[in-house]
């Protein structure tokens, strides 16, 4: 088919799925009615544009100034990463809590110890940090060492490397970091707005229109936002397509191997991972003792190790918080592979179904970007409040990233790999069987990696919106009773989690291995 | 702060130089008049209709203010803005002050008190209507997690055993309510019924202070640092603020047409929902003694109420010298 007939096709695919959509909505097939025709909203839309723009301004603000700042922080980090390997190591703490760390528990966090503006723009360049940083990590690390031993042999040092080959190389995982992040930048924006008592923006507007059971007005805001992140993502995603095209040609594109830390002496190795984990302790303390506040709100590392564990309020909370921790965690692991398979699945339709991927591709971005607190009565009225409800939101929460990263994957497949099953006449789900899936491998443990501590997240926003349970429940009545301890204590014990979830990849790593071998 | 203004700049390169330019406490600070910042406790509607009057009407200029005034949110917890010295006064919950106070020693004053009746009430449809607390059993209630607390005092004060209710969480939206997936929610009597009728049910609703849950709310709360250096300030804050309110109660329908384009520009609402808030809240708030009175009685009850959900509350954390000030 040419490109042309691909791009028609594809139109009159999204068309007839929003036909659908219209049609649902007209004749209030979803849950009496709660889901309203996309005429509806976009008559509403425009009918009311003149109120959303002061808003999209300051959402346009607070993300593009996360995102700017969140990416410059990330691609300065992952730089620094590669020309000095062992500050990755020291980092590696910072890093991984920078990226588990779920935004409804930080948030409050944020709005007590900064000003507003300050902590809805801290928010959105959190969320942007860490995609922007390990894809550009992977990018780096990928440049084909043939090459590199080629700048070597000429006596050209690492800077050189870096700027000849590993930044040409990176370009396009980090394009596809950005296709992440840029997303991710309008939703922390969003959020932080939802709860900040900001005077203007989306997420404000969006918090003033709830009392209003106008699910037209909740989805217009929740579809703004979503244009704004898509103008991102498709920018990204434009850029990417180029430069991997440019690419493909000249790369083989196998990442390079994580440097050998087997050889090291046991004594640096146990002071690296010392470190690591005393960075974000540091962190924290630095930024607590640079916001001089008063030690009743914000609790330092050893504020919250009294309030746990030695104080005397510690039985009382360890209680609560394990009760808590019962309801969330066997949920969380569920959504969490749940979310994987979602991601996977989506990525096979991609490879396999491309045309169709592009199609739904614009419906799952809504999915990101849609502020899911506007969606709960929605959610509610089809899914109840139980354990339904919960996993569904979960793999809503978990799957885009990790699905990005494994379409990128398959993309990223060198297309000389694919001639001889070619000339052999495969079928395309041959072509997925003997090359696809197996060369998807190592991108898989990158989706899990980012995928994987957001399960936690999903989890907390379902607990706080519909079901009333667990580890997001505790953190709401905590806010209820000024239990700053205990809103310090979920934050942290929330990113411990995910942590370790995070850590839950490298297992599975293994796993996947050893299955190799057995072949 | 260089951020703030950055974003102002922005905003009104965007064209919305009106919005920014209509906050007068962040833009036109006369020079003479002595700063003073307050931390509403939500997002701006009808509940701080009073303060907007008393800044748009010069009050509190005229009492040699100079106020900043905070919109508050889900995650902004007023009183965390007055440990952290962000703002001089916030507007808050008495338990969830109090309760501070008894535990983790904070140093706040109540100084006076803007509903004599908490607003909070059991809102359902009149077609199911829930009309007491012994209703409730065998029902399912949407509450926001902040105010469970409330719901259980209310549910114990009555004689209802906790398990007897399916408490789920309230997430702003009443639609659920309307369609019927839940039986009843919390949430301020002043404001959801508007909703709730303008989509073609009928409302009706029961405050939690009539069953026994005798509350204030929306209590003006300083720390005891700023209760001595500032009280000048808070009494004349306290004597403008009761202007502003008074001038709004005068006719509840005048005010928030007034604030269309400024202090309720963008909030989502609608003033219509606002003048139905104002006209529900009057009732609420008055008291012959004046806007903010908390007499004798009304701290006992308050004291007495904490007491039944294991807060123990002292008459020494309210402040009723500042309301003596401003008398007559």
């Amino acid at each position: 088919m040419t490109r042309l007939g691909d791009h028609i096709a594809t139109g009159v695919l999204i068309l007839l799925l929003l036909a659908a959509w219209e049609f649902a909505g007209q004749l209030k097939l979803v849950a009496d009615g709660t889901l309203p025709p996309l005429s509806a909203i976009l008559l509403r839309l425009a009918a009311e544009w003149r109120e959303y723009w002061p808003h999209v301004g300051a959402t346009l603000y607070t993300a593009s100034l996360g995102f700017l700042i969140g990416n410059t922080v990330a691609l300065t980090a992952a730089v620094s990463f590669c020309l000095w390997p062992v500050t990755e190591r020291i980092f590696r703490g910072v890093n991984i809590a920078a990226f588990t760390v779920p935004p409804i528990a930080i948030a409050p966090v944020l709005v007590i110890a900064l000003d507003g503006e300050t902590a809805r723009i801290t928010l959105a360049a959190l969320l942007v940090y860490f995609p922007t940083m390990t894809a550009a990590m992977a990018g780096l690390r990928s440049a084909d060492p043939r090459a590199v031993d080629l700048i070597r042999a000429y006596g050209g040092g690492p800077l050189r490397t870096l700027w000849l080959l590993r930044l040409r190389a990176a370009l396009p995982a980090i394009l596809s970091g950005f296709q992440v992040a840029a997303p991710a930048a309008v939703l922390g924006a969003v959020l932080a707005e939802f709860g900040s008592g900001a005077r203007w923006g989306l997420g404000t507007f969006l918090l003033g229109s709830l009392g209003r059971a106008e699910p037209d007005r909740l989805w217009g805001i929740g579809l703004t936002a979503t244009a704004i992140a898509g103008l991102g993502y498709a920018l990204s995603a434009t850029l990417a397509a180029r430069t991997t095209s440019l690419n493909r040609a000249v790369n083989i594109g196998i990442a390079g191997p994580e440097p050998d830390t087997a050889s090291e002496a046991p004594v640096r190795r146990a002071l690296l991972l010392a470190a690591a984990i005393l960075m974000p302790l540091l962190i924290w303390q630095a930024m607590l003792l640079w916001a001089d506040l008063s030690p009743i709100i914000a609790k330092t590392p050893m504020g919250v190790i009294d309030y746990l564990i030695t104080g005397k309020t510690a039985s009382s909370a360890q209680t609560r918080l394990l009760a808590a921790l019962a309801e969330t965690v066997p949920i969380t692991i569920a959504g969490m592979l749940l979310g994987l398979g979602f991601a996977f699945a989506l990525a096979l339709l991609s490879f396999a179904a491309p045309l169709l991927m592009r199609a739904l591709l614009p419906f799952a971005l809504v999915t990101q970007t849609m502020p899911l607190v506007a969606l709960t009565p929605l959610a509610v009225l089809i899914f109840g409040r139980g354990i339904t409800v919960t996993l569904v939101i979960t793999i809503s929460v978990t799957f885009f990233a990790a699905f990005v990263v494994l379409a990128q994957g398959f993309a990223m497949i060198p297309k000389a790999a694919f001639d001889l099953v070619d000339a052999y006449g495969a079928s395309t789900l041959r072509k997925l069987r003997l090359i696809a899936i197996p060369a998807s491998r190592q991108w898989l443990f990158v989706a899990a990696r980012l995928a994987l501590p957001k399960a936690l997240l999903g989890v907390m926003i379902a607990e706080w919106l519909a079901t009333g349970k667990g580890l997001g429940n505790l953190l709401n009545q905590s806010r209820g009773y000024l239990d700053y301890g205990m809103i310090w204590a979920v934050a942290v014990v929330s990113i411990l989690l995910s942590v370790l979830l995070y850590q839950l990849t490298p297992v599975l790593e293994w796993v996947g291995r050893s299955d190799r071998r057995s072949k | 702060m260089p951020l703030m203004t950055n974003r102002r700049r922005f905003l009104q390169l965007m064209g919305t130089g009106a919005a920014a330019g209509a906050m007068p406490g962040f833009v036109s600070r006369a020079l003479a008049a002595t700063p003073l910042t307050m931390q509403a406790a939500w997002i701006n509607d009808a509940e701080f209709a009073g303060y907007f009057a008393a800044i748009d009407d010069g009050f509190y200029k005229n009492e040699g203010l100079d106020l900043t005034y905070l919109s508050g949110g889900p995650d902004v917890i007023p009183e965390s803005s007055i440990i952290a010295g962000k703002a001089d006064l916030a507007l808050t919950t008495p338990d969830t002050t109090i309760k501070t106070i008894v535990d983790q020693g904070a140093p706040f004053k109540i100084i006076g008190a803007q509903y004599q009746k908490n607003p909070i009430g059991i809102v359902s449809l009149a077609k199911t209507p829930i009309n007491s607390p012994e209703e409730l059993k065998g029902k399912t209630l949407a509450v926001p997690p902040v105010n469970v607390i409330s719901v259980e005092a209310l549910l114990a004060i009555n004689g209802i055993d906790r398990s007897e209710v399916n408490i789920v969480p309230y997430a702003y939206d009443p639609t659920p309510l309307i369609k019927g997936e839940i039986d009843a929610s919390l949430d301020f009597t002043t404001n959801v019924p508007f909703t709730i009728e303008q989509s073609g049910e009928k409302a009706v609703s029961f405050l939690l202070y009539d069953f026994g849950y005798k509350t204030y709310n929306d209590t003006v709360v300083v720390t005891e640092e700023v209760l001595k250096t500032k009280r000048a300030e808070l009494v004349a804050w306290l004597k403008a603020s009761r202007a502003g309110w008074n001038a709004n109660f005068a006719d509840t329908a005048s005010y928030p047409p007034k604030f269309a384009s400024t202090w309720f520009a963008g909030t989502g609402r609608t003033i219509e929902n606002e003048v139905f808030f104002n006209g529900a809240q009057k009732p609420l708030m008055e008291h012959s003694g004046g806007i903010f009175t908390m007499d004798a009685e009304g701290i006992a009850a308050n004291i007495e109420t904490l007491g039944r959900i294991g807060i123990k509350a002292t008459p020494d954390m309210f402040d009723t010298s500042l309301l003596e000030e401003i008398k007559g």
